[in-house]
């Protein structure tokens, strides 16, 4: 291969970058995934694509760089389709960044791997070295070039699988779920690298919030097809089609707009606050520290007391320490200091006990899930702790019943969606009827649907609570009081509320909550009720004038009409709680009228 | 399950190690060009199902698996298996440089019979295949071992009797694995069948 | 018995007694010495698995010598040591061994891990072959009191040594041989020896996704003991060990597409793109010059002292 000092980009013909027409596509197991897609997508757009979990989204974004060949239809990367040659050098300016950066990162040293695009482009070694080095300073890993990347933490290791791809100097970048698993602080740091990156942009997201910062249109896919196709402030100001996509994550601040009903809702289980003081603690640590055998100091003196039936929020940066209390906890590791669990000292010898008494569910389900049927990986727990047959078909029953999965019996976990297999490890868990549920991040890779059914089944436990987790919202309805640390130390023990209302948190601990809290205001700006008009085009049904005829008939059309939406939240807590609505229908002072070009053309299921 | 280096004389060690390489390009030859980095991939899966221990009586052994390696990847199942062996020499501290190829044969060869067995015996049901995939299982131990003690007895009449009692070690070797090979075979052939056709290897 | 007389020694039955225990006691150590090890290390995870490449440039001979040469001569002289018979010298072989890994002044802690690692098989030499090897009829027999049909074979005794210096010895020659350079460059040295690219390639794509699967083993497990697993030669342990490896090989099928398609989405045509490399110097000749026929003088030393014997 001839080296070169710098690469030509492909040249660009026509208008648009990427140009589908009616593309379809079937896997060989005859699942349809795309049906009709046509799109155009321009030099600098920014587009987030959103649906709910199995809408084609992911196999959209293969086809753009040609993974997946296009079946039916027509696609055209720069006014070319993609043959072998295009296709190869199409794929050295569009970059695509994987969910799970261990899939990208498949060299032995960080460098190695953004090498890996430069020299298959064809430039010089050391050029190829510079725009390495370049890419790494961008992305913050410049020190960590030599590393094997399985010594990097998450949160470095998608940033240096971007740094791959940023150092072929890509026109397209392509994103999946490009949030997933990370922690707010890296999520910002991720969205200020892509902010200032020049090219087009097409990501794959259920993090609307970091969509809403990052693009500026927005592609809806329901089963295969192309639903909106508007701007994102207009999908985000459409609950009712943020709803009907399973997208909807605004249940999240109209909750977050009425703490009362929701704190009253959390008193209501079992131990009220006089009797949850009164009760000898379920979980005792005194003192207690953990030092890994390298030295590192996880925990250091921690003083953490938690009664029956409390609800308890861990928060704290990456790498303070949460994660080794939760394995001390569940006796997966053994520190100094005292731990009594239900008045045993937990020591060398019963560690292995404690997890009968703690139930854990860890933030990725693959972790936990390795069954070939459902009724089996809830059968899993209940068996070592011996149970006899009866007994476990009970309470595989009962626990499925728990989290919405009856009749899931002889399902395939693996088989199942994210949300699914989410509660099918809660439910494997509470078989084993822990006294104390711990749970790990349990919004990390949900869509927002599965975060309120998962909310839902979680506020109506019966069990002492304690959640890990980043996410503020979850951490408000679910715990009553919230423990903070930081450097493996606890920092704070306090109410919820008062952590809250914490306004040190931020600047001590690196924990940057706000941002999320900032996007979530300027969005929900968008949902007043507010009466606008603007161009769009999507499937709906309402009265029409066609010729002398009126009729009502579901059709895709643009037009321009004035909207009425309304809903609630805490900017106007004394307005009556309404459903939120999508004011499609004609309003008495605008009638609905409008042309229909083309319409003797549509196919029509009924005589005019 | 392996041969340590200065056991096996000079030439043995070289002759094993010339049909290990002649075994492997034959290997390579009969996987998909396209798919040998996905053969590298499912070769350091195994790598590390053998780091997992299975507790027996006061002492604990680890999983080989030679039967489920063929299963899965039919004739590409050589090459995997030299790929894992050469890194384990390179990570771990068993079977050294020299002994490379003794331990790539008793290894390989029972896996590549196993697969070609397992290939023709599954049929259709779950039940028949968990049957066959034991069998593999256990056949792929049982010849390993064989293997073993026939490279032991060729390197010299004094290592006859450790061969016979390489051979008698590995009898309840056997039998975990003849267990565990059946269940991985039914976990696939309820999740993921496509796995137990031998998907890299090239079709006639 | 057949009528040979061998040279015998007479020992009371309870030096034999002794000796069992010592052995026995240097086995329990040794297998404590491997547990504990995996035990610390699992608590690490980065560390379960050695690094085997080196991650920061030295300066020693070792890491200055050019991989092809460094390899070709490395494995020659650990086929010269495997070929040796006689205990001096392949003590010799093993000082030589030593004294590289000095030389590239490289841990020590880690070569004994390794040495101590592989001791628990290499003890069943040890004990195994001083009674079975075969009594040939100039064999220094020792008898222990009473037990006269089951002589210690001295002759065996020496084989097994000799086996665990052969062992000892090419295990050492692995940290001077991987440790002083990175793995790609080791690998490249390879391809240049005319071993193919592919080869390499599958090599550093393999070794990456240990480390990765590493990881999964090691949080399923932790999945598995979060929910009281109970390990043990039972039949719903050993399904739950099967249903357990099965999921690991369909999360690595799954990922070997996702892997690929990674390949291909960054250009991936077939061969990873080649670094840059070296040219050979003469110090690079030397010193594998110097290797090799320091290997040769001892298997000829070695011979030429059997021919007098």
């Amino acid at each position: 291969m001839h080296q070169l000092a710098s690469r030509p980009p492909l040249d660009q013909t026509g208008e648009t970058l990427f140009s589908l027409r009616d593309v379809s596509f079937s896997y060989p197991n005859g699942t349809a995934a795309l049906d009709t897609i046509s799109l155009d997508i321009a030099p600098g757009d920014r587009i987030a694509i959103v649906g709910q979990n199995g809408a084609g989204k992911s196999t959209l974004l293969k086809h753009l760089n040609g993974l997946l060949p296009t079946q039916d239809g027509t696609l055209t990367y720069k006014g070319l389709p993609f043959d072998p040659d295009h296709l190869r050098k199409a794929r050295l300016e569009i970059g695509l960044l994987f969910q799970d950066p261990d899939d990208q990162l498949f060299c032995n040293s960080v460098e190695e791997d953004v090498l890996f695009g430069p020299l298959n482009q064809g430039l010089a070694p050391d050029v190829a070295r510079s725009k390495c080095e370049a890419a790494l300073a961008d992305v913050g890993l410049e020190a960590l070039g030599a590393r094997p990347p399985h010594r990097l933490s998450y949160g470095q290791r998608k940033r240096a699988a971007l740094a791959g791809l940023l150092a072929m100097e890509p026109e397209v970048l392509l994103l999946d779920e490009p949030t997933a698993n990370l922690d707010p602080q890296q999520e910002e740091l991720l969205l200020q690298r892509l902010k200032d990156y020049p090219g087009t942009i097409v990501c794959i997201t259920h993090n609307l919030l970091f969509a809403y910062e990052l693009c500026q249109r927005t592609v809806v896919l329901e089963q295969g097809r192309i639903h909106h196709d508007f701007s994102l402030r207009e999908l985000v100001s459409h609950r009712a089609a943020l709803r009907g996509h399973g997208l909807d994550f605004s249940f999240r601040f109209v909750e977050q707009a009425l703490p009362e009903n929701g704190g009253s809702e959390v008193t209501t289980s079992p131990g009220s606050e006089e009797s949850v003081v009164a009760a000898e603690p379920l979980v005792s640590l005194h003192d207690y520290s953990f030092a890994y055998p390298d030295g590192t100091e996880a925990l250091n003196g921690v003083n953490l007391q938690i009664r029956p039936g409390e609800k308890l929020a861990i928060v704290g940066e990456n790498g303070a320490g949460k994660t080794t209390l939760v394995s001390c906890l569940m006796g997966l590791q053994l520190g100094r200091g005292l731990y009594r669990l239900n008045g045993e000292t937990v020591s060398a010898s019963n560690r292995k006990q404690s997890c009968r008494t703690v139930g854990l569910v860890f933030q990725d389900s693959a972790d936990q899930l390795f069954c070939p049927s459902c009724a089996e990986e809830v059968a899993f727990g209940p068996r070592q702790l011996g149970l006899d047959k009866v007994e476990t078909e009970r309470r595989v029953g009962s626990a499925l019943r728990q989290v919405g999965l009856e009749g899931y019996e002889e399902r395939v976990p693996l088989h199942l969606s994210g949300g699914e297999r989410k509660r099918l490890a809660l439910a494997a868990v509470l078989a084993m009827q822990p006294d104390v549920l711990i749970l790990d991040e349990p919004t990390a890779g949900l869509d927002p649907d599965g975060e309120e059914r998962l909310l839902n089944i979680i506020r109506n436990l019966d069990v002492t609570l304690v959640l890990v987790s980043h996410d503020l919202f979850f951490v408000r309805q679910l715990a009553r009081r919230t423990v903070v640390l930081h450097d493996g130390m606890l920092v704070q023990d306090y109410s919820t509320e008062s952590f809250f209302n914490d306004a040190n948190l931020t600047t001590l601990n690196q924990l940057d909550f706000t941002y999320r809290n900032r996007c979530g205001l300027e969005i929900m700006k968008l949902q007043h009720e507010h009466e606008h008009t603007h161009l769009h085009s999507h499937l709906h049904e309402h009265e029409h004038r066609h010729g002398d005829q009126v009729h009502s008939h579901p059709h895709e059309h643009e037009h321009e009409h004035a909207h009425t939406f309304s809903h609630t939240h805490h900017a106007h807590p004394e307005k009556p709680v309404a459903a939120p609505e999508h004011g499609h229908l004609p309003r008495a002072d605008k009638p609905h009228q409008h042309d229909h070009p083309g319409h003797e053309d549509e196919p029509h299921d009924h005589d005019h | 399950m392996h041969i340590s280096d200065g056991v096996m004389p000079t030439s043995l060690a070289i002759g094993s190690g010339v049909v290990s390489l002649a075994l492997t390009a034959w290997s390579a030859h009969r996987t998909r060009n396209r798919d040998l980095p996905k053969v590298a991939v499912v070769a350091a899966a195994f790598f590390v199902a053998a780091l997992i221990h299975v507790p027996l009586g006061p002492t604990s052994v680890h999983l080989v698996l030679p039967g489920v390696v063929g299963a899965l990847l039919g004739p590409s199942a050589f090459i995997a298996i030299a790929i894992g062996l050469v890194l384990q020499s390179l990570l771990f501290q068993f079977g050294g440089l020299t002994a490379l190829g003794g331990n790539a044969l008793l290894m390989g060869l029972p896996a590549l019979g196993c697969g070609l067995l397992f290939q023709l015996l599954k049929g259709t049901t779950i039940r028949r295949q968990m049957l066959v995939g034991g069998l593999s299982g256990g056949l792929g131990i049982i010849g390993s071992a064989l293997l073993l003690a026939l490279l032991l007895a060729a390197s010299g009449e004094d290592f006859l009797v450790v061969a016979k009692f390489a051979l008698a070690a590995h009898l309840p070797v056997a039998i975990i694995e003849t267990l565990v090979a059946a269940f991985i075979v039914r976990f696939l052939a309820r999740v993921k069948p496509e796995m137990l056709t031998a998907p890299f290897t090239l079709k006639d | 018995m057949p009528e040979v007389i061998n040279p015998t020694i007479e020992l009371p039955l309870y030096i034999l007694l002794v000796l069992l225990c010592l052995l026995a006691g240097c086995f329990v150590l040794a297998m404590k010495a491997v547990k504990n090890m995996a035990a610390a290390l699992q608590e690490q995870p980065d560390a379960m698995l050695p690094l085997v490449d080196a991650t920061k440039p030295g300066t020693t001979p070792l890491h200055r010598w050019d991989a092809r040469f460094k390899i070709a001569a490395i494995i020659g002289f650990a086929f010269l040591t495997v070929s040796l018979h006689r205990s001096l010298y392949i003590g010799a072989a093993l000082l030589v061994a030593a004294g590289l890994v000095s030389l590239a002044r490289l841990s020590w802690s880690r070569s004994l891990r390794r040495i101590m690692a592989m001791n628990g098989f290499l003890a069943m030499f040890l004990v195994v072959m001083p009674f079975t090897a075969i009594i040939h009829p100039d064999d220094t027999l020792i008898q222990f009191g009473a037990l006269s049909s089951w002589p210690l074979n001295l002759r065996g005794l020496e084989l097994a040594v000799q086996i665990v210096g052969k062992a000892w010895t090419v295990a050492l020659l692995m940290e001077p041989l991987l440790a002083t350079a990175p793995l790609g460059s080791t690998l490249a040295g390879l391809t240049r020896l005319g071993v193919p690219d592919k080869v390499a390639e599958l090599l550093l794509i393999a070794h990456r996704y240990i480390h990765v699967f590493f990881g999964e083993l090691q949080r399923m497990r932790c999945g598995m003991e979060a929910r009281a697993f109970r390990s043990g030669f039972r039949l719903g342990a050993l399904r739950d060990y099967g249903n357990f490896v099965g999921m690991l090989l369909v999360r690595s099928f799954e990922r070997t597409h996702r892997v690929y398609d990674a390949m291909q989405a960054r250009g991936y045509a077939g061969l990873m793109p080649q670094q840059e490399v070296g040219k050979a110097k003469a110090a690079d000749w030397l010193k594998m010059i110097l290797l090799v026929v320091v290997g040769l003088i001892l298997l000829i030393g070695d011979r030429l002292a059997g021919g007098a014997a």
